[in-house]
């Protein structure tokens, strides 16, 4: 378990940018959408989300903006910028290099 | 039971310390988060006490929170680092080659600082200011100093009046920082130890201006080192994450210069040392201690506003 921590650990920036780039979003429809689409593999501490999504926005990855939800509230949105797209396309890219050489040593055959 | 959110609210502020519109900013965000993850909680069955209970614990602990959020939106780029770092650099290279002499250039370099530090004010206080802000306070000390040459009774007059105005500027700006962060007056204050600590060395040379001139310019690579030392510490101090590293550092600094002026002075004793570590540490404490009041007094406006 504690080493599955550790891999979704390294994974948040990744994890964050992906979803967001295909809609933006705000925090507590992040933490949904990331248990929903992992079928509950990615369950984050929810404290610990933002100051990962600070981060990006500090960095310049993503832009935070109050905007109204369903139901008129106001939701702080999180809008990936052309530097977060940039960043993503070559996290992407690492990614399928990584799970393909993981894949080519864990499964020989099916590679 | 709100009772328990409320707390949880303030222990953020507590520990956030971030400006005024940013604070408000992230407690927002937080708030919109436990009514979302509270409603889905009451929508599954559980009661409104147990849903906020529950919604607390998987937010985690509001001072880990707070910090990590800290840290996430204050740590400066390099870039800010060396803006922060330059005033300190600029006057390591004055004295480094005995340019401080020059009648000209000290009186450009506060019109400069002075230029820089009030652009820097009202455009959003950025991290580099601070360091800025403490050297364009400096003719003011220096004015300071200049009274005590006046004749006796003048002397007295003049600093009757000019102690309570610098105590109100300085309480002024240090109370406007405070409401970002008290540590960022540390960067503004740091530099006046190195000051008094040569100005103190000065004061054992007999004779005015001659000799204290003569000490000066003989003390002059020591003092470039010492203005090295802290552009180091604050281009550090920007750069850190954690609070508690960012003030170590500053504070070390402090200590280090010091040390060099008590040192290579040799004019000063243990006293002097002791002195000058003192205020330091009341440059360190004061803010600290002014900014939990504060906020104290805050927090039992609000506790009182609760039914």
């Amino acid at each position: 378990m504690r080493q599955q921590n550790e891999l979704v650990k390294g994974s948040v920036d990744s994890l964050l940018l992906c979803s967001i780039g295909q809609q933006s979003m705000y925090g507590y429809q992040i933490i949904k959408e990331l248990e929903n689409k992992s079928q509950g593999y990615f369950k984050y501490k929810e404290g610990t989300l933002y100051p990962a999504l600070h981060r990006l926005e500090k960095a310049g990855l993503l832009v935070g903006k109050w905007e109204p939800a369903a139901g008129g509230r106001q939701r702080r949105y999180y809008h990936i910028t052309p530097k977060g797209n940039k960043i993503l396309a070559e996290k992407k890219v690492q990614w399928l290099d990584f799970l393909a050489a993981m894949n080519l040593i864990i499964s020989p055959v099916s590679a | 039971m709100k009772t328990k959110l409320t707390q949880y609210i303030q222990s953020l502020k507590d520990h956030l310390t971030m400006d005024p519109a940013s604070e408000k900013d992230v407690i927002h965000e937080l708030e919109t988060h436990v009514e979302d993850s509270c409603q889905e909680l009451q929508n599954a069955g559980l009661s409104e006490d147990e849903a906020l209970e529950k919604c607390l614990s998987r937010l985690g602990s509001a001072k880990i929170v707070a910090r990590q959020i800290y840290e996430a939106n204050n740590q400066g780029t390099w870039r800010q680092a060396l803006l922060a770092a330059l005033p300190h650099l600029l006057f390591a290279i004055i004295f480094a080659l005995k340019w401080w002499t020059d009648i000209n250039i000290l009186p450009i370099m506060f019109v400069v600082i002075l230029g820089i530090a009030i652009y820097g004010w009202y455009h959003g206080k950025p991290y580099w200011l601070f360091p800025w802000l403490g050297y364009s306070l400096f003719p003011i000390v220096a004015a300071g100093v200049s009274l005590l040459y006046l004749p006796e009774a003048w002397a007295w007059i003049t600093l009757a009046l000019y102690i309570p105005l610098v105590l109100l500027l300085l309480s002024l700006i240090t109370i406007k920082i405070l409401k970002r962060d008290w540590s960022y007056s540390l960067l503004m204050l740091v530099p006046a130890a190195a000051f008094i600590g040569w100005l103190l060395a000065a004061g054992q040379k007999p004779g005015f201006p001659g000799l204290k001139i003569n000490f000066m310019y003989s003390f002059a690579p020591w003092t470039s080192l010492t203005f090295l030392v802290l552009a180091i510490s604050v281009a550090l101090f920007i750069r850190l994450r954690q609070r508690w590293l960012r003030i170590t550092t500053l504070v070390t600094s402090g200590i280090i210069i010091s040390t060099v002026t008590i040192l290579a002075s040799n004019q000063l004793g243990p006293a002097s040392f002791i002195g000058l570590v003192l205020l330091i540490i009341s440059f360190l404490i004061v803010p600290a201690f002014v900014e939990r009041k504060v906020r104290r007094d805050q927090s039992a406006v609000i506790q009182t506003l609760l039914p």
